[in-house]
């Protein structure tokens, strides 16, 4: 089948330019990173030292929720980053080396290239944050109490479907520049846009994916599922799908020999 | 058979015109050349019958094929300087290509070992192509856009950035491929398209400019040129040419005598038969043929 032939095409590019690594390393470090130096910190204040002698430092305890959401900061900042980084050479890198003109004088379906590469990327994300939340995790429960392992499952399950989309903007992108640096631009720039325009307008635009965040902290707290939650990840996925088919008409109709 | 009908294709970018209203067809089993000049719009032409860009104007048919069918199941194209995925290996890019052209992986892997023997880099199938030379890299360009026998092939400038050895192969290699499928290549090197083609496009400014096979080509634009060689001499030999009643006048490049005659077979007897009376000290007699060299320069400047 064609698009297996994509799809694994795709999975060992990943793997031998090394993205299976350094992505998922990366995730686990930004997840982790906050959990375990926010436990830390007055040790830290300490052993840098310069402060007077009988200062008391006094932090505030977090609560498991909280620290989940510091860690979903880091991704939702550099997380972002790198998946936007990471992704933004998968069809304009191919089309401004010219790959592209030899793969598609052949009998590929649009549909299959882009859906195939897409896949990929949403897997190697998933991964990656499954394994960069369950560091947090971990950390969690060792230093600040517990949370059990099926709230942080449905964290990632709402936060990935986040990530998704910024992939399909990413992969959207792609089909319209054959500049990486302009997609990766073009894309963080969407995404900012975004969530200007969900701040200014949040009294409308109350499912708007910026806001999965909010929703997610919200069912921390609450330990239920808002309505307001699964709402905004349908309309995350409606638009997440719509960039993948307006992609896979760009590409259709655009000259890829230019 | 009639293979492919181009009628009236135009290509503009930005309001200028690179192909401007050609129209041309051919024969299945056929082996043609377009020839022009740099910008002549050659490259462009292949990359719209391959599908990679599309007509401002015009139509492409293939015979055949339905409207409806996916036309690139049936080209294979090498552009110009084929990049390719430098991580792969030549076979893996073999494969990858016949799976993606519908072959089945077995199939695909038969093909690859047939096609990578064929054109001379099986030795080098597990290497990965960032690895390969240039000489390699155009080889495994051929052997990809032949893995799915297409009807037609397209060639881009196939030769020209090979070195003399990697020419001579790549050519004796379309000679090959020219019994299985009808080829179109472009050039600039009119040799080369002397030596494989049956049929001729001259472009010019994105215009065509001649066409037909090469021998009524080389019918039309003979001159009437003898070259005589001697051991000896030649100037006082010009003098006895020069009375000739079919000579029309002559002169001497590099020590050989050029002869330009008005009626072609006459001037042939009546100089052969002076040389055999008189017994010159002749080393060569040529009927110069002309060359594509000489048409392509009167076709292009014209």
């Amino acid at each position: 089948m064609q698009w297996m032939t994509l799809f694994r095409k795709e999975m060992i590019e990943n793997w031998r330019n090394k993205k299976w690594i350094w992505v998922p390393i990366v995730f686990i470090l930004l997840a982790s990173m906050d959990p375990v130096s926010n436990y830390y910190l007055p040790q830290i204040i300490e052993s840098v030292g310069g402060l007077p002698e009988g200062t008391v430092i006094e932090l505030p305890d977090f609560a498991p929720s909280e620290v989940v959401m510091m860690s979903l900061g880091q991704l939702s900042s550099l997380g972002v980053l790198v998946v936007t980084l990471m992704s933004m050479a998968t069809i304009a890198g191919e089309r401004k080396s010219g790959v592209l003109e030899l793969i598609l004088v052949k009998p590929v379906a649009y549909r299959n290239y882009i859906t195939a590469k897409w896949t990929v990327l949403i897997i190697l994300v998933w991964v990656s944050l499954l394994l960069g939340m369950l560091g947090s995790w971990y950390y969690i429960n060792i230093l600040y109490g517990e949370l059990s392992i099926q709230s942080m499952l449905l964290v990632v399950l709402f936060y990935g479907l986040w990530l998704t989309l910024v992939v399909s903007v990413s992969i959207f992108f792609n089909t319209l520049f054959k500049t990486p640096g302009i997609v990766a631009f073009l894309s963080i720039a969407t995404i900012i846009f975004m969530s200007v325009v969900t701040q200014i307008f949040s009294h409308i635009l109350e499912w708007s994916p910026n806001n999965l965040t909010l929703y997610i902290m919200e069912m921390l707290q609450t330990e239920s599922i808002p309505s307001e939650l699964i709402w905004t990840a349908i309309v995350t996925i409606i638009i997440s799908i719509g960039l993948l088919i307006a992609a896979i008409i760009t590409l259709r109709t655009k000259e890829l020999a230019n | 058979m009639t293979l492919l009908t181009v009628s009236k294709l135009s290509k503009s970018y930005d309001g200028k015109n690179v192909v401007n209203d050609v129209s041309f067809e051919f024969q299945s089993g056929k082996c043609i050349a377009l020839i022009g000049p740099n910008g002549a719009g050659k490259t462009t032409i292949l990359r719209t019958l391959a599908g990679l860009l599309k007509p401002s104007a015009g139509m492409i048919r293939f015979s055949g094929i339905s409207e409806s069918d996916d036309i690139r199941k049936y080209i294979g194209y090498l552009p110009q300087y084929p990049v390719f995925h430098t991580w792969m290996t030549g076979m893996e890019f073999m494969v990858y290509s016949g799976r993606l052209s519908y072959l089945s992986e077995a199939e695909s892997k038969k093909r690859a070992e047939t096609l990578l023997e064929k054109v001379g880099i099986i030795d080098a199938k597990n290497r990965r192509i960032g690895k390969y030379s240039g000489g390699m890299k155009q080889r495994l360009g051929i052997a990809q856009a032949i893995i799915h026998k297409p009807k037609l092939l397209i060639l881009d400038e196939p030769v020209s950035s090979l070195d003399p050895f990697g020419r001579r192969e790549v050519l004796t290699l379309m000679k090959e491929l020219k019994e299985e499928m009808t080829i179109l290549f472009s050039t600039h090197i009119l040799s080369d398209a002397e030596e494989i083609s049956d049929d001729l496009l001259l472009l010019n400014k994105g215009e065509i400019v001649e066409k037909g096979s090469i021998i009524d080509l080389r019918k039309k634009y003979q001159t009437s040129i003898i070259m005589l060689e001697f051991t000896e001499d030649v100037e006082k030999y010009q003098g006895k040419v020069n009375t000739l009643t079919s000579v029309r006048n002559s002169f001497i490049e590099r020590d050989v005598l050029h002869v330009s005659v008005s009626d072609f077979s006459e001037a042939k007897q009546e100089i052969l038969a002076i040389a055999v009376k008189e017994n010159w000290p002749l080393t060569s007699f040529t009927l110069n043929r002309a060359s594509l060299e000489d048409m392509f320069m009167k076709v292009v400047t014209n």
